[in-house]
């Protein structure tokens, strides 16, 4: 390894990071990145800055990293998403200027995620639990997606009047067609990691606590043929373009929609906020609670529409929201 | 260039999830609170909102005259604030505390250093640091008090707004204020008055997740 190469993963090794925990693998030149936005894992400002820190620093230092990898170190979470807390702040302060710069941070990140491959790196990212609206969004992006068996994922934004916007769309029309996309983020249902995987949005499923196992077995796959992969990869780009023109149109139509968020709306943010919380803080659950989900669930609904195949699938309902309370 | 609000939001992030994720927060907003504790904050939460008022006197009688919408500001919601201190009285009589109680209370430490600050910073470092406090406590109210209220009723087995009134209607009331707030310190243009704000923004969510911690 060469001086300038050497020092450069120091420099990213070393940072102070408070939410991410890196790790190195030196035969892979694989970078294991581990989220950890504690309690609440969620894409925080903070949390934000430091990722996006970590791909400047791959950037900045080609031909250092071959493989990046994402996963979590909260167990049972992926990622929540949106910092909702500060969604609902933004929102009652009616400040546009602030939804847009936490959008385009988000962009910033996809962007990036979508150009990997011109930039020499392979990423693979392993979902082990819940990860829901723009923690979904963040995973799409990805070469490859490894969803743990138990893992749930959906857009619930429609549930409080708002839509994701940092990708979604493109992403998941890109990756399993319009048909997915409306059902998906019209319905805000919860999906499970093998509804996923039969609609296209992940590539393996593997069973609870094998992977990182996968993960080792995906990376050493494509080590041998990654030039060609990346090459395939970024033709594959080529041919079902994504401009950040269209990214950030969508973030500022998104911001637009949270100005017009109700108080109802923002009362529905902060319950799901709360339930978050509680799944975090593991205490005792009352009738109110109670009544809250069954509230909650009915408004999630059942997957209504027959569609095929998927038509036998039933909605996640009370247990996927269960699963954020308990 | 971004507005100050959206500067201000970004550098005092990390404070303000500090509060929110702070265990002692996040048991109180999810399930709410014991009576003994949820008095125990009530009578520290009197102090804050009697000086309040005084805080924000002392801030808009030093305000220079080249930011004269931020003096307006502060009378008008000095106006609004004005007799607040009545309804956590209230509150705390519906949760069985006394006026005699009240009065007799001490504050706590980290009560007394928030309020002390807030009167220095005013005074001393900059008057428009009050901005920085007012931004803390409606954060506070409209974010969390919603959830907050609602988690404390149902613990408490309270009836309507007997008991949270204060933080109930201050999580509506503050939902607007938010907004006015937002247009006020975006036309502060001076940066000693910024980073002011900024500092005061800090103190305030420091102190009151410490005084959240310790009841």
């Amino acid at each position: 390894m060469n001086d300038a190469i050497d020092a450069g993963l120091r420099l990213m090794l070393h940072r102070p990071y408070k939410y991410l925990r890196l790790e190195w693998n030196s035969e892979l030149a694989m970078l294991r990145v581990r989220t950890c936005v504690k309690p609440v894992q969620c894409y925080s400002l903070a949390g934000l800055s430091e990722m996006q820190r970590v791909l400047d620093d791959i950037a900045d230092h080609p031909r250092l990293v071959r493989h990046l990898v994402l996963s979590s170190d909260v167990t049972g979470v992926f990622n929540f998403g949106g910092d909702l807390a500060l969604f609902v702040l933004l929102a009652r302060a009616r400040d546009i200027d602030s939804l847009r710069m936490y959008g385009h941070r988000c962009i910033d990140m996809v962007w990036w995620l979508e150009h990997a491959a011109v930039r020499g790196v392979h990423t693979t990212v392993l979902v082990q639990g819940d990860t829901l609206g723009g923690g979904l969004e963040s995973v799409l992006p990805f070469h490859k997606v490894i969803f743990e068996r138990s893992a749930q994922a959906g857009f619930p934004e429609v549930l409080f009047n708002l839509f994701p916007g940092m990708g979604a769309w493109p992403l998941t029309i890109r990756k399993a067609g319009f048909a997915v996309a409306n059902e998906m983020i019209l319905s805000g249902r919860l999906f499970t990691a093998e509804q996923l995987m039969r609609r296209g949005l992940v590539d393996a499923v593997v069973e609870d606590g094998e992977g990182e196992h996968a993960i080792e077995s995906v990376v050493r796959m494509i080590e041998p043929r990654l030039r060609g992969t990346l090459a395939a990869l970024h033709a594959r780009r080529v041919a079902a373009p994504i401009t950040y023109e269209s990214l950030q149109e969508v973030v500022d139509m998104w911001a637009e929609a949270a100005l017009t968020l109700t108080t109802r709306d923002l009362r529905l943010m902060e319950r799901l906020a709360r339930a978050q919380a509680r799944k975090v803080g593991g205490g005792d659950e009352g009738a109110v609670e109670e009544l809250k989900r069954i509230e909650l669930d009915t408004a999630w609904g059942e997957l209504r529409d027959s569609n095929g195949a998927l038509a036998e699938e039933r909605g996640t309902g009370v247990t996927a929201w269960g699963a954020l309370g308990s | 260039m971004l507005p100050f609000f959206a500067d201000l939001i970004t550098r005092t992030d990390e404070a303000r999830r500090e509060f929110e994720t702070n265990p002692v927060v996040l048991d109180a907003v999810a399930h709410g609170m014991p009576i003994a504790r949820y008095r125990s904050l009530l009578l520290e939460l009197y102090h804050l909102v009697w000086h309040f008022n005084p805080v924000c006197a002392a801030a808009a009688s030093r305000v220079p005259d080249k930011l004269r919408q931020v003096r307006y500001f502060l009378y008008e919601h000095m106006h609004e604030e004005s007799g607040h201190e009545q309804w956590v009285t209230n509150d705390l009589d519906a949760v069985g505390v006394s006026q005699a109680t009240l009065l007799a209370h001490q504050p706590s430490l980290n009560t007394l250093a928030l309020v002390g600050y807030n009167h220095w910073a005013a005074d001393r470092r900059d008057p428009c640091s009050a901005l920085g406090m007012m931004y803390t406590l409606e954060v506070i109210a409209s974010v969390y008090g919603g959830t907050f209220a609602e988690a404390i009723r149902s613990s408490l087995l309270l009836e309507g707004d007997r008991g949270v009134s204060f933080i109930s209607s201050h999580a509506t009331m503050d939902a607007e204020h938010m907004a006015e707030l937002r247009q006020v310190l975006n036309t502060v243009d001076d940066e000693a008055a910024r980073e002011a704000i900024v500092e005061s923004t800090l103190v305030n969510f420091h102190h009151i997740t410490r005084v959240f911690e310790a009841v």
